[in-house]
């Protein structure tokens, strides 16, 4: 089953989130800060990770940097209520494939979501 | 039932009382907090129009962790289908009968469409929005309108009992959403008189500045003069302030602004012989070239709302000691704004080319005004540009 890692530090996004996916036939893990996502994606290889900005210490961005680091990057697209376009710009340098703004459509996400895993398999 | 209208009271009471919130997020939170306990709901939320964005954001969530829909997650556009069976008008006879849309009788009116053959698409839009609402958690959605417009959406959870939501429910629900909708719609006119006031200001500060630029236009040699003395006038007023030289007053500011923009206006009122006339004026031809402060004042008379500035423009070739016109003011009866102006105004003047003469050094310029500092000029002032000098801000 395709896995998707969620990592927001919203609880009721994540709760959504993954309610919203696991629907869609994905196998949903979720963290809610930059370490435990980290771990995560280290332990569990999920096959794309929606990434929020925002997180107490280590933010989206410093978990894009660590990722730079791993052999295999894994596939992430920022989910962030940032506006700023310079932030969207790094994002994307960092290696995101897309930057989604919250509030969001929700078929747009899940458009962006599903097609990935349709061009894996 | 008895419960029912028991909460019901209260909530009409505590409505009531909201209406006076003009924060309508806040309104907003309260009432759909109220709605999740009182009518003992899984959770609740709101759809909340934003006309930055143009689109509907669900922006207020109440109810239990991994019930409620997280808030400001999710936006909706005009072709989203709870916000199309709500928005147009072919759809208005099936959201009629209960004031809302209830899951519970989608199947119902599709059925219904399917034995009446109607052609207007709504079976389609009522299998979309059915889609929809399981992926809100919502058994009911109540649309809150402003004249036609959707304003407002409430999503209601289904009840901790399972029971059915009764029709004076929703109808009550429908009437607490209107309140939030009348709360939008006050919140977008405010921000619209706002937009329109400042609109309004800058048109006039534009004004200003061309009505300033006028009197350079006749005078090339005074080019630039109006900018430079507006800008030392504001760097003199800010070091002042800043010293505590006088009460700090947005309105000052403003009234300052504008009155070393125009404080030359009445020139426009000086024949060209005398106002650009290379080499010195005669007694006579000095004596119409001073009536220009007061001549700027009779210009600016119709600006009711700024008799500050008028005052500025009046009395800015005062002198402290009294020797100054057109009044003779002496020391603190001159108007600080004038006061202000005077010391920028000889500033710029000396520094750059006159018909007369060629500009003269700032170190010459600044020694000179500290020379007549509590003389001419007020010493507060004088104060304040020595200081601009020697920090290099000048």
């Amino acid at each position: 089953m395709p896995k998707l890692l969620i990592v927001d530090d919203e609880l009721d996004v994540r709760e959504f989130a993954r309610n919203f996916f696991r629907k869609r036939g994905l196998d949903v893990f979720i963290a809610a800060n930059g370490p435990e996502a980290m771990g995560m994606i280290t332990g569990e290889c999920p096959d794309l990770v929606l990434l929020d900005i925002r997180m107490g210490d280590m933010s989206g961005l410093d978990v894009l940097r660590e990722l730079r680091r791993l052999e295999n990057p894994v596939k992430v697209i920022m989910v962030s209520g940032i506006e700023d376009e310079q932030v969207v710009q790094e994002t994307i340098a960092l290696g995101a494939l897309g930057f989604i703004h919250k509030p969001l459509i929700l078929e747009e996400l899940e458009k962006v979501v599903l097609r990935e895993f349709s061009l894996q398999s | 039932m008895m419960t029912q209208i028991d909460y019901k009271k209260e909530l009409e009471t505590a409505s009531k009382g909201m209406i006076m919130i003009h924060d309508h997020v806040l309104l907003t939170k309260l009432l759909v907090r109220m709605i999740v306990r009182k009518a003992r709901l899984r959770h609740a939320g709101m759809i909340l129009y934003e006309s930055a964005r143009d689109s509907y954001v669900l922006a207020i969530s109440r109810g239990g962790s991994g019930d409620r829909i997280p808030e400001r997650f999710l936006r909706f556009d005009h072709t989203h289908p709870i916000i199309r069976i709500f928005h147009q008008k072919e759809y208005k006879y099936l959201i009629d009968s209960r004031n809302a849309l209830v899951f519970d009788d989608i199947n119902r009116l599709i059925w219904h469409e399917t034995v009446l053959g109607s052609a207007n698409g709504s079976r389609e839009i009522l299998r979309q929005v059915s889609e929809q609402m399981p992926m809100l958690n919502s058994v009911a959605c109540v649309p809150a309108f402003y004249r036609h417009q959707l304003l407002a959406v409430l999503l209601l959870g289904a009840k901790h009992d399972g029971a059915r939501l009764e029709q004076d429910e929703l109808d009550f629900f429908s009437a607490l959403a209107s309140d939030v909708a009348m709360a939008i719609r006050n919140a977008q006119l405010f921000e619209g008189l706002k937009q329109e006031a400042d609109r309004s200001r800058n048109l006039f500060i534009q004004t200003t500045i061309a009505l300033g630029s006028a009197i350079e236009a006749k005078d090339s040699y005074t080019h630039g003069h109006t900018e430079r003395v507006t800008k030392c006038a504001q760097a003199i007023a800010r070091s002042m302030a800043q010293q505590g030289a006088f009460n700090v007053a947005e309105k000052f500011f403003e009234n300052l602004y504008i009155a070393s923009l125009l404080h030359d206006i009445g020139k426009i009122g000086i024949p060209e012989s005398i106002l650009v006339k290379k080499g010195p004026l005669t007694p006579e031809e000095y004596a119409v070239m001073k009536t220009h402060s007061a001549r700027g004042a009779d210009i600016l008379v119709a600006l009711k709302d700024f008799e500050g500035c008028i005052e500025g423009v009046k009395h800015h070739h005062e002198k402290f000691d009294g020797s100054g016109y057109p009044n003779a003011l002496k020391g603190d009866a001159i108007p600080m704004i004038s006061a202000i102006i005077a010391v920028a105004d000889t500033f710029d003047a000396m520094t750059t080319d006159r018909p007369y003469r060629a500009g003269l050094s700032k170190e010459y310029a600044i020694a000179e005004i500290k020379r007549y500092a509590g003389v001419w000029y007020h010493p507060a002032a004088v104060a304040a540009i020595v200081e601009l000098y020697e920090q290099g801000n000048i």
